[in-house]
């Protein structure tokens, strides 16, 4: 009979089937008390940490690397590699003393040499990085000895010790990279941070493995596996397998039943990271009453109620409550009739809506895009006809630089550092390419404020600023950013204000 | 064609076929009048309800709401829209460049076959999903540029495999006849040659149609299809994955959307194969 | 009967090489159509626009589509495929990275599929003339209405969120490490002698290549049905029963036998669209394959890789179709030339 050919054929599929499905294998994963697999969203852009600047990829170079200053989780600087710091009080120089006792993963002493190559040699020497914009004062590094070195800016700045701990500064060591040549430091990188890399598959998984020869605190957790899950859906069915033990930026929904599951815990973490709309000075935007209409039409309550489950704080600056630039007692209304009145001035109306261009982004932070589409519906209530158009990240600068942008920009902001500079100052900084704004009279005071060395002078004048743009309509903020962290229950880990999740500060309980 | 059609309409498949096409046609046309509401209506404070039979459901909607609150039901019923036109229109313009072009080369031959042919080879060594992606990168987004991708893809299907055809009925006594009677080139392709591939071309007609709306779906899926404020089956499903697990019916409920258009489609071009196919195999002209 | 062969491949490989020519020119003018500037787009953001007009005299910008097109030509026969905007890794080694994956996905798809459809379709050759003949027959057309990314979102959603018996991301367990040979995640595994890492790699490929034998086999099935139908009008099989042999014997040995040809050449067709229905699929189920490669790069605007994975997609399904051509030639006697 036909059939029997057929059904040994399904049988034989259907065994091996369920033989692998009820194998245990699966679930078995990594419940080791001191392995841990955790679910991560991009991988990192490359393994040179100076090279591009990317957020997400901050706790995993973290792992490998160690910056010369680090923040404790109440984002205070602390030392670090550094182990005295002192900035000059014209901020054109800074003294640094490092510890004696820090090794790469190679064996290789680490000494200022190393300080000099990273934030001088490397960046003069042309290679495409990030950290030459971020170091660009720097005029020289004077090696005084193996641990002591100055530093000489061009201009004053202030912010030198905030940005020691910020994007991409991180020690590269220059031996390595200087014989091994630098696509061989890429493929295999060596730092000298609590990690060593072992394993690493592009867009796949990253295997570390702890370095017993650290200087600092030993990791409790020996191995870490980090497997890269781009698809926030895949993520969440990851965890909720056990295939990975702790992840984020899961949707904000999936806390809320996690939460309610035995075994697991979830959490909504607020973070230093503004979500906002970066908008134009000239279009439809060159018009006062449109922008400030637009800024009144928004109901961020209601934003934070439908999709950060109400744990994400309005915010009526470019700030984040904790940091030094916040005003806790300045609110922008929401005030849709008072949006309209606005408008009115201008002869437009929900009958007449003036049309203008709106960018987002779907997936590069959780609700992105539904955000975006529930601004488009509120301005169409007051009378501001908006299209909407999906870009990726990466093309915000490329548009920018070409000022094709639209009138407003979906924007995510992180500040890892809490300090305003970091928010306010690159934002709305006209000569950065971040800022959609080109408008001198917020312009010129974000460029004066960059040169000023006094810590409290420059903070006050900060905290002007962000009223001043936001009164102006030359920033529309949102909301203070959540970070969705899904967990096995006895799995603990230090809570970062700034929504860092390190593999060295994880355990198992 | 009286004989054909009443004979189609006899077949149970393509009466279905018929019926379900019908159906979401109506839909399609009158989906203002059906829909019980704005389908770009956000409800933030209704997101992510399950359908109205569901504990927790809202009869005001009835088959439940997505993560900004919108009515399903009447996203599905505008998606039908957008799945309607695309694949009338795509398939339409697919089978006028295709069949203009499989008539000539077939019937005239020589070198304008040889260089359509070796065009049509071209295209076709391209994977139409990839290529559609490409040219939809090149062009935007948009409901027409959807349309425009779909037609400069699949044209050639219908070249090639309507070539065949008009090289089988060219050669055919009639048609040498028709022109010993004097008839021009022309009048020899629209007389004879035509009805005679007309069979064949309205069953590929039918399943392009079905082609058009996956291809439809797979680009609003990839973000790369109609534009973010017009209603797509494949956006819902994209929307809907990442809540798969708080309200699933958001995905279910395109996904049949989809399957249901694509086998009324496909039953159709099956069910006009059998009925055409019988009437040229016992035609003896 | 390998003359016959060699003739066809060398025939195949001479054609092959002016469509891949117009096929990487047409690629070349449709990625040029993009509102994309590739130099910007290299270059950190805090470039300025002298920079990048620097870049773009750099990258050959400034020239004529033709020239660019020749130079792009000339670093391709030298083994330069062009260098990744977004991940400044050489295309090469990228698509080197990731083509593995997506071919032993389609090959387990396409065995699943060629299993299913074969069995199937006896299946429903037999039920012939009986009430199961209309059943089978719709529930073939039902089954071709649903494309593979349908599938996979289906079995995505029953057995990986629903009943949560199978894995739906990546090829392997977290903690498994990958053994670089061939890329060939099975087959390395075996040849490393790891029964586990060859377990989890098979429970990961099972959810994306059923996903995507279920969409293609139907087709196989529906052809093999009609091909037993028209070989058993052929003399032959009146005489094998006449000379008693069982409906089982004539149906599996004969008929099968010679109604296999244009089967195969449909298998052999579908194979091809198979292999580009894999884009789809690793993007539901996150395969690290070609096809996630893809749609990153056309997410990203990033020119260079979508050529050169445009171009991979293009060279695979002439040689699958070469393949396939060739194996035709093989298993058919009158084909061959003497």
């Amino acid at each position: 009979m036909a059939l029997k050919l057929q059904r040994r054929a399904f049988l034989q599929t259907a065994m091996a089937i369920v033989a692998a499905a009820s194998s245990g294998v699966m679930r078995a994963a990594a419940a080791g008390n001191d392995a841990v697999t955790i679910g991560w969203p991009n991988d990192i852009p490359s393994w040179d940490p100076n090279q591009r600047f990317t957020p997400d990829a901050q706790p995993i170079f973290k792992a490998v690397f160690d910056q010369p200053l680090d923040q404790d989780p109440q984002l205070n600087l602390v030392a670090h590699l550094i182990k005295r710091w002192s900035l000059a009080p014209d901020a054109l120089s800074m003294a640094v003393e490092l510890r004696d006792d820090v090794k790469f993963h190679n064996g290789d002493k680490m000494s200022t040499g190393d300080f000099r190559y990273t934030f001088f040699e490397r960046i003069k020497s042309g290679t495409k990085l990030d950290t030459a914009n971020s170091w660009q004062k720097v005029q020289d590094i004077v090696i005084e000895s193996p641990t002591r070195a100055v530093m000489k800016f061009d201009s004053p700045a202030p912010t030198a010790p905030q940005w020691m701990a910020f994007l991409g500064s991180y020690l590269v060591p220059k031996r390595y990279i200087e014989t091994a040549g630098l696509d061989t430091f890429r493929s295999k990188p060596i730092g000298t941070g609590p990690y060593k890399l072992v394993e690493y598959e592009l867009n796949s998984r990253i295997v570390l493995e702890r370095n017993d020869d650290y200087w600092g605190p030993k990791p409790k957790i020996a191995r870490v596996t980090i497997q890269i899950i781009k698809d926030p859906s895949a993520r969440v069915a990851a965890i909720q397998s056990g295939q990975v033990d702790c992840t984020v930026n899961v949707p904000v929904r999936e806390v809320a039943r996690f939460g309610k599951e035995s075994g697991f815990a979830a959490e909504l973490n607020p973070i230093t990271r503004v979500i906002l709309l970066q908008v134009r000075n000239d279009l439809a935007f060159a018009d006062e009453n449109v922008r400030l209409a637009a800024h009144h039409a928004i109901d961020k309550a209601a934003l934070s109620k439908a999709f950060y489950g109400d744990a994400a704080v309005p915010l009526s600056v470019v700030a984040t409550p904790g940091t030094p630039g916040y005003l806790p007692d300045f609110v922008f209304k929401y005030d849709p009739e008072l949006a309209r009145q606005y408008l009115a001035r201008s002869n437009y109306g929900p009958g007449k809506p003036v049309a203008i261009g709106f960018a987002t982004t779907n997936g590069q932070f959780p609700s992105d895009y539904d955000i975006a589409r529930a601004i488009v519906a509120m301005w169409k209530k007051v009378g501001i006809d908006a299209n909407l158009e999906v870009i990726e990240y990466a093309k915000y600068f490329e548009l920018n630089r070409a000022t094709k942008l639209p009138e407003a920009t979906l924007y995510s902001w992180d500040n890892a550092t809490g300090d305003p500079e970091i928010f306010a100052g690159y934002l709305l900084n006209p000569k950065m390419p971040f800022s959609a704004w080109k408008g001198m009279e917020v312009g010129q005071k974000v460029i004066d404020l960059r040169g000023v060395a006094d810590y409290d002078r420059r903070i006050a004048g900060y905290r002007d600023l962000n009223r001043f743009a936001v009164e102006s309509g030359a920033t529309i903020p949102l909301l203070q950013s959540v970070l969705t962290v899904v967990r096995k229950q006895n799995l603990t880990y230090a809570k970062y204000a700034n929504g860092w999740l390190l593999p060295q500060s994880m355990q198992w309980t | 064609m009286g004989g054909p059609i009443s004979r189609s309409l006899r077949s149970a498949r393509v009466l279905v076929a018929l019926g379900l096409i019908l159906g979401i046609g109506f839909c399609a046309a009158f989906a203002a009048s059906i829909a019980p509401r704005d389908p770009a209506e956000q409800n933030l404070v209704a997101t992510l309800l399950p359908p109205a039979w569901v504990t927790g459901g809202d009869p005001a909607f009835p088959f439940g709401t997505d993560s900004l609150g919108r009515c399903i039901l009447s996203r599905l019923i505008y998606g039908a829209r957008t799945a309607m036109t695309v694949a009338v229109f795509a398939s339409l313009g697919a089978m006028i460049i295709g069949s203009i072009l499989a008539h000539i080369t077939g019937y005239f031959g020589g070198a304008i076959d040889w260089i359509i042919g070796r065009a049509v080879d071209v295209w076709m060594s391209f994977p139409p999903v990839i290529l559609s992606l490409i040219l939809m990168v090149g062009l935007g987004t948009g409901l027409d540029k959807v349309i425009l991708a779909i037609v400069l893809v699949d044209w050639t299907r219908f070249c090639r495999v309507l070539r065949s055809e008009v090289l089988l009925v060219t050669g055919r006594d009639y048609v040498a006849a028709a022109r010993l009677l004097g008839f021009t080139h022309w009048q020899t392709l629209l007389r004879e040659v035509l009805p005679a591939t007309l069979p064949l071309l309205i069953t590929l007609l039918s399943l392009e149609m079905a082609i058009a709306v996956v291809v439809e779906a797979i680009l609003s899926f990839v973000g790369l299809g109609v534009r973010a404020d017009q209603p797509a089956w494949g956006q819902m499903i994209a929307d809907a994955r990442q809540y798969v697990y708080q309200s699933p019916w958001n995905l279910l409920l395109p996904i049949f959307a989809i399957f249901l258009t694509v086998t009324a489609f496909n039953l159709l071009g099956d069910g006009l194969r059998r009925t055409l196919d019988v009437r040229l195999a016992q035609s003896a002209r | 009967m390998f003359a016959t062969v060699l003739k066809l491949v060398g025939r195949r490989v001479l054609a092959a090489i002016p469509i891949l020519l117009v096929v990487s020119a047409l690629l070349f003018c449709v990625l040029r159509l993009l509102p994309v500037d590739p130099a910007a787009m290299s270059l950190p953001p805090t470039a300025t626009v002298a920079e990048v007009e620097a870049k773009r005299r750099e990258m050959g910008l400034d020239q004529p589509l033709p020239q660019q097109f020749l130079i792009w030509l000339r670093d391709v026969l030298h083994g330069d495929f062009g260098r990744s905007i977004h991940l400044n890794r050489q295309t090469g080694s990228l698509v080197g990275a990731t083509l593995p994956a997506t071919i032993e996905l389609a090959l387990f798809a396409m065995a699943l599929a060629a299993l299913l459809g074969i069995g199937g379709g006896l299946l429903m050759f037999h039920a012939r003339n009986t009430v199961f003949e209309a059943i089978a027959d719709l529930g073939s057309i039902l089954l071709l209405s649903i494309p593979e990314f349908l599938w996979g979102l289906i079995l995505l959603f029953v057995f990986g969120v629903t009943l949560q018996v199978l894995p739906f991301t990546g090829r392997l367990s977290p903690g498994l490490p990958q053994p670089h040979i061939t890329g060939f995640l099975l087959l390395d595994a075996l040849l490393r002698g790891r029964f586990d890492i060859f377990l989890s790699a098979w429970q990961h490929l099972i959810l994306p290549a059923v996903a995507l034998a279920l969409a293609f086999s139907p087709a196989i099935m529906r052809v093999l049905r009609s091909s037993l139908f028209d070989v058993y009008h052929e003399d032959y099989i009146e005489q094998a029963r006449m000379r008693g042999l069982s409906e089982r014997r004539i149906l599996l040995v004969h008929a099968l036998k010679n109604a296999v040809l244009p089967t195969l050449t449909l298998a052999g067709v579908q194979f091809g669209f198979l292999f580009s229905g894999t884009l789809l699929v690793e993007v539901i189920y996150s395969y690290p394959g070609l096809g996630n490669l893809m749609v990153d790069a056309v997410r990203n605007a990033d020119l260079p890789l979508i050529q050169a994975v445009g171009l991979t997609y293009c060279v695979v399904v002439l040689v699958i179709n070469t393949a396939v051509d060739s194996l035709y030639v093989v298993l058919n006697p009158k084909l061959r030339v003497r």
